[in-house]
């Protein structure tokens, strides 16, 4: 294992007396790569409708590498604070979450028909995204508190239950579903791997595949779509989108004609022809599809291989972790990122019903990437702590 | 951090709950969940992979066939049509249609009502319920047009607004922030300056920018340019590409019309109709009436009016000869007769009626006979009021019923004596009557470039179906039909020397920038008589305008101060005897040295006696010729009577025979006899060949050139050869 070899290093040179510095450079050049490749597909996919909108193509690319850079900045901050000072703003963390996610009701801005931001200062700031970086702090010093308790019933019925109050809010107050579907993913990945047990989590799956199919089965019997709800318009036209193809199907299947025209090697690098007005708003939610267009099954299969090697970056660290809250904090960043990008590709390639989720790093979203980073921060500082087993 | 420190804190650790390791278990836990990970996206993979194969050349088609190669036109601007000074008659306007895209309108909530309000500021026009019931109505509606063809002006005020998009010194967007979905479509309205001026001739055009009538339809094809477009494409990498082709502007037509004299005598024929208008009859001052005046010696057309004229910017409204009723009556119940009415309105008189010339077409049947050798200068003829033609039928009677006696040929016209005519048409003969009336064109088309020229070649006998009576009545203009272009065409080539020239209205094309694209020359088409039978037909011409010959009928047309030339015409109509008649003057200015030729034709003139109204033509011809030969740079030759003075003092026109120094050298120098054609002969010189390289004539016996007008000596022919 490389960590094996690396240790052996930093062994070495604290023989020789010299100070032991070890940093993560495979994760940092993996989140680098996948922020300067956003940041090319972001300017690519946006320029068009920058230049329509705001008469200048390189509006959305400016306003994302200003928020790219203070995520640089805030990830080397964050990732020379010991992680460790975090653990008591746990309680302190959940309490912001429910304040902002409050505050939302009266100061909340609304833009596109939902109310999810704060405008300070002329930047936008989304509590959702605050919510799901506390939520990872929280259950992790939570799950080590619980200690052996967690094996029991009610403790396993009393962690899924605290992120409820939050996920609820971030549903109801800010209507984003698909935020309130990741803290809750997150958090019961996290119980996951603190549980010992896999009976209560097949059984948990089987159960939400059933509730699922219940669902998507009553809704396709209601003859009448005007009774449907948003939500339910939605999943009619995840399965049928060319009989939505003018109302809610139209995004989905004009990122399924972007994906399907790519080919294998794709139209090449700014080439695309549904960011001409066919995909609104490509930059944010729909960029996989573009980047399927301009770049082909060949660059999207480079850019899954480039999470999945970030994914498994995370799972290492989090295995030399040197504690267990060490170790479930990167879970938790393991587990946000994993269900935001397989979430976000299912979405495009219309797996699952539309529902807007940013690809980590490489979509339009200024709060975003800056909580992303303040993640891949904190992992960093994990990383730094690990442990030779030896000592 | 150093060593000890972070061993002693996993010592600690141990203790402390939060410090517990993340046991093994924990990691295969975790490997089991990077496990289901890896599975899910290698599930999408096999997804993005089953799209591509299954759906990629579905996809494919859908994404180019959404593109929008939809073309725009861009319109092209038909050329305009300027008179002979530049003035124009016909331009093309860029207008602007008010197109709403209420879908942009509806992007976001804070466009709509600062949009609405300012087209309701900038349109009072507009009715802003109807728009707004519209937009709310048709929400994804990106092309309503509520208002079309405004100008730029009445645009301005929007566009200003909508442009106002600046921020003021408190940071507040201007209004033209909010003001979205609204545009402006171009497109090109033709419209005529001076309204009814010359409608006949200019023409119109359809909504659709086709001309119809006159030199808008003639020229149609010139004027019409070529519309531009904007398309797109897709190139050989499969890309669109979007290319705009200009649309290229039609050109520019200039005209041989001049407006001025154009409107002086559309002056005087409205001033004729209102004077005559309701006289005998109820109804206009005459059927029809209508005025050419052209320039001798080259078959430009200066001014061409008709009567019943138009509107040429509401081409389709009659209400100026119909009550409202009588439309809309027309309309509902015989939509012909209302399409009737309209195309009376329309049709140009002066090319598309065809009728009887009469006396005016004397100078013709004497120009065959002098030109064939039938007739002499010096032969009389007797006339005793009436001629039996053919034996046993009625006599062809004269105007004067008891005989004008023994006549020359220079009284046969002067006094319009039909006998002393037929006389003479039976020594010319049917077979050379025939043939020269098709040398001065009758029966043919002047090809005069303006659309709607009658054919009349079915109007015109020809030397076989020509008997004794049709040739007795033809010798004075009657029993063959005639357009009015045909007789001044044909009459400016008996006074020019016999040179035909093509009749014309449009003497150079250009480009919009002014560069000239063609210059139309007059044309000769033939010679159809020699100088000098042309001199003679130019004396007795001018005899019948001269007030002081005994018995000239054309004394009226005389304008002060100038000496002129013409002929009048009474024709009856078919079925004779019914006391119709279609009264005309032909004339031209000034007597000696032609320039312009004037006819004047009133179709059954409302009078008790029509036949009377042959002096109106006169007199109109004469107040025309009282403006235009001074406006032409014309000088008088005559002095001016007390009451001639008075009349050109009214009119503001200026005694300008003091201006003609050539004038009055040729009178002290030249022989007086030459400046007054009807008081005695020829010079003998006058008849004597023209060199056509010098212009001085030749005498035939000692080969010496003479000057035409003196007579003297300039030098030996053959020594210039």
């Amino acid at each position: 294992m490389p960590f094996q070899r690396s240790n052996d290093v930093a062994r070495k040179k604290r023989r020789q007396g010299q100070s032991e510095y070890f940093f993560d450079y495979s994760l940092l050049f993996i989140v680098l790569f996948l922020l300067g490749f956003g940041l090319v597909m972001l300017y690519s996919t946006s320029s068009y409708e920058a230049a329509q909108k705001y008469g200048s193509s390189t509006y959305y690319l400016v306003k994302q590498l200003k928020s790219t850079i203070l995520g640089l900045v805030g990830m080397m901050v964050i990732a020379n604070i010991p992680y460790h000072f975090w653990e008591k703003f746990y309680g302190f963390g959940y309490l912001i979450s429910v304040v902002l996610l409050a505050l939302i009701i009266p100061f909340g801005h609304e833009s596109g028909g939902a109310k999810r931001w704060f405008r300070i200062g002329g930047m936008s700031i989304q509590p959702s995204e605050i919510a799901k970086l506390c939520m990872i702090l929280f259950l992790a010093v939570v799950i080590c508190k619980m200690g052996k308790s967690i094996r029991t019933m009610k403790g396993f019925l009393a962690l899924l239950a605290l992120p409820l109050p939050i996920v609820i809010m971030v549903w109801r107050i800010t209507s984003n579903l698909s935020s309130a579907i990741i803290i809750m993913g997150i958090a019961v990945l996290m119980v996951f791997v603190a549980s010992p047990d896999y009976k209560k989590f097949i059984l948990m799956g089987l159960a939400g595949v059933a509730g699922v199919a219940l669902v998507v089965f009553i809704i396709v019997n209601v003859a009448n779509s005007d009774t449907l709800n948003y939500r339910g318009g939605r999943i009619l036209a995840w399965l049928d989108p060319e009989a939505y193809v003018s109302d809610k199907g139209y995004q989905t299947l004009q990122a399924l004609y972007a994906i399907g025209s790519g080919g294998i090697w794709g139209k090449g690098l700014g080439q695309s022809m549904q960011k001409l007005g066919f995909i609104p708003e490509a930059q944010n939610d729909m960029i996989f599809s573009i980047i399927c267009e301009e770049l082909g099954l060949f660059g999207a299969v480079a850019i899954i291989l480039m999470f999945v090697m970030l994914i498994w970056r995370l799972m290492v660290i989090a295995n030399n972790a040197p504690d267990l809250f060490g170790a479930l904090l990167v879970v938790g960043v393991m587990g946000h990122m994993a269900i935001q990008v397989i979430l976000n590709i299912a979405v495009v390639t219309n797996t699952i019903p539309n529902t807007g989720i940013s690809l980590p790093f490489i979509s339009y979203g200024g709060t975003a990437v800056l909580f992303q980073l303040a993640e891949i921060g904190l992992v960093l500082n994990v990383a730094k702590r690990i442990q030779l087993k030896e000592v | 951090m150093s060593r000890e420190n972070n061993s002693a804190k996993q010592h600690s650790g141990d203790k402390d709950k939060t410090r517990r390791k993340f046991t093994v278990r924990m990691q295969k836990k975790l490997l089991v969940l990077f496990a289901l990970f890896l599975l899910v996206f290698i599930g999408l993979g096999v997804r993005l992979f089953w799209i591509g194969r299954e759906k990629g050349e579905q996809y494919s088609k859908q994404v180019l066939s959404q593109q929008r190669y939809d073309s725009i036109t861009l319109p092209f601007r038909r050329g305009d049509i300027l008179d002979c000074n530049g003035t124009s008659l016909a331009v093309s306007e860029k207008v602007y249609n008010l197109v709403i895209d209420a879908n942009v309108m509806l992007d976001k909530e804070e466009y709509l009502e600062p949009t609405l309000a300012a087209l309701g500021s900038c349109f009072p026009q507009l009715d802003m319920g109807t728009i707004r019931s519209y937009i709310t109505e048709h929400p994804s509606s990106r092309y309503y047009v509520p208002l079309k063809k405004l100008t730029y002006m009445e645009i301005s005020a929007f566009v200003a607004m909508q442009n106002d998009t600046a921020k003021d010194a408190e940071g507040n967007p201007g209004p033209g922030t909010y003001i979205k979905g609204v545009w402006f479509e171009e497109e090109y309205k033709r419209t005529y300056p001076n309204g009814s001026l010359a409608s006949d001739v200019i023409g119109f055009t359809t909504s659709d920018g086709i001309g119809m009538y006159g030199l808008e339809e003639y020229y149609n094809d010139i004027l019409d340019g070529t519309t531009g477009r904007e398309y797109g494409y897709l190139n050989g990498d499969s890309t669109l590409e979007r290319t705009t082709k200009p649309a290229v502007d039609g050109y520019t037509l200039v005209s041989t019309l001049d407006v001025n004299v154009q409107s002086i005598a559309e002056r005087y024929l409205s001033e004729y109709n209102e004077e005559y208008t309701n006289n005998h009859t109820e109804g206009p001052g005459a059927r029809n009436m209508a005025v050419i005046l052209m320039e001798v010696n080259t078959g430009n057309v200066l001014a061409m009016a008709s009567y019943p004229n138009f509107d040429l910017n509401s081409p389709y409204d009659l209400s100026a000869y119909y009550t409202e009723e009588e439309i809309n009556t027309m309309k509902e119940t015989d939509i012909d007769s209302y399409y009737e009415a309209l195309n009376a309105i329309w049709r140009n008189f002066c090319i598309s009626d065809t009728y009887e010339p009469g006396s005016t077409f004397k100078p013709f049947t004497v120009a065959m006979g002098l030109e064939t050798g039938k007739l002499n200068s010096t032969d009389t003829f007797l006339c005793e009021g009436s001629l039996t033609v053919v034996e046993g039928q009625k006599p062809i009677r004269c105007h004067n019923r008891v005989g004008d006696g023994t006549v020359s040929l220079e009284k046969a016209v002067a006094t319009s004596c039909n006998v002393a005519l037929m006389r003479m048409a039976f020594r010319i003969g049917a077979d050379i009557f025939a043939e020269y009336q098709r040398n001065f064109n009758f029966g043919l088309k002047t090809n005069v470039d303006l659309a709607g020229e009658t054919r009349t070649a079915e109007l015109v006998h020809n030397a076989d179906s020509m008997g004794p009576t049709e040739l007795a009545t033809g010798s004075f203009g009657q029993g063959f039909n005639v357009t009015m272009i045909q007789m001044i065409t044909g009459f400016c080539s008996l006074i020019n020397g016999g040179y035909y020239y093509e009749p014309h209205l449009v003497k150079q094309i250009c480009t919009t920038s002014g560069s000239v694209v063609e210059n139309i020359e007059p044309r000769v088409l033939r010679q159809t008589i020699s100088e000098s039978t042309s001199d003679l037909i130019r004396q007795y011409c001018t005899a019948t305008c001269d007030p002081d010959y005994p018995g000239a009928t054309g004394k009226k047309a005389r304008p002060a101060g100038y000496k002129i030339g013409g002929k009048t015409g009474t024709a009856e109509t078919i079925p004779r005897g019914n006391g119709e008649y279609v009264v005309s003057f032909m004339g031209f200015a000034p007597a000696d040295d032609p320039q312009i030729a004037i006819y004047v034709v009133l179709d059954r003139p409302n009078l008790q006696d029509q036949s009377t109204g042959t002096a109106q033509a006169a007199i109109i011809a004469r107040n025309i010729l009282t403006e235009v030969l001074p406006y032409e740079g014309i000088f008088m030759t005559e002095e001016l009577s007390e009451s001639e003075r008075k009349e050109l003092e009214e009119k503001k026109l200026e005694d300008t025979i003091r201006y003609a120094p050539s004038v009055s050298d040729g009178d002290a120098g030249g022989e007086p006899s030459q400046e007054d054609p009807a008081a005695g002969e020829n010079a003998p010189w006058m008849s004597f060949q023209k060199d056509p390289a010098t212009g001085y004539l030749i005498d035939p016996v000692t080969n010496e050139l003479l000057d035409p007008e003196t007579g003297y000596v300039v030098g030996n022919y053959d020594a210039i050869q």
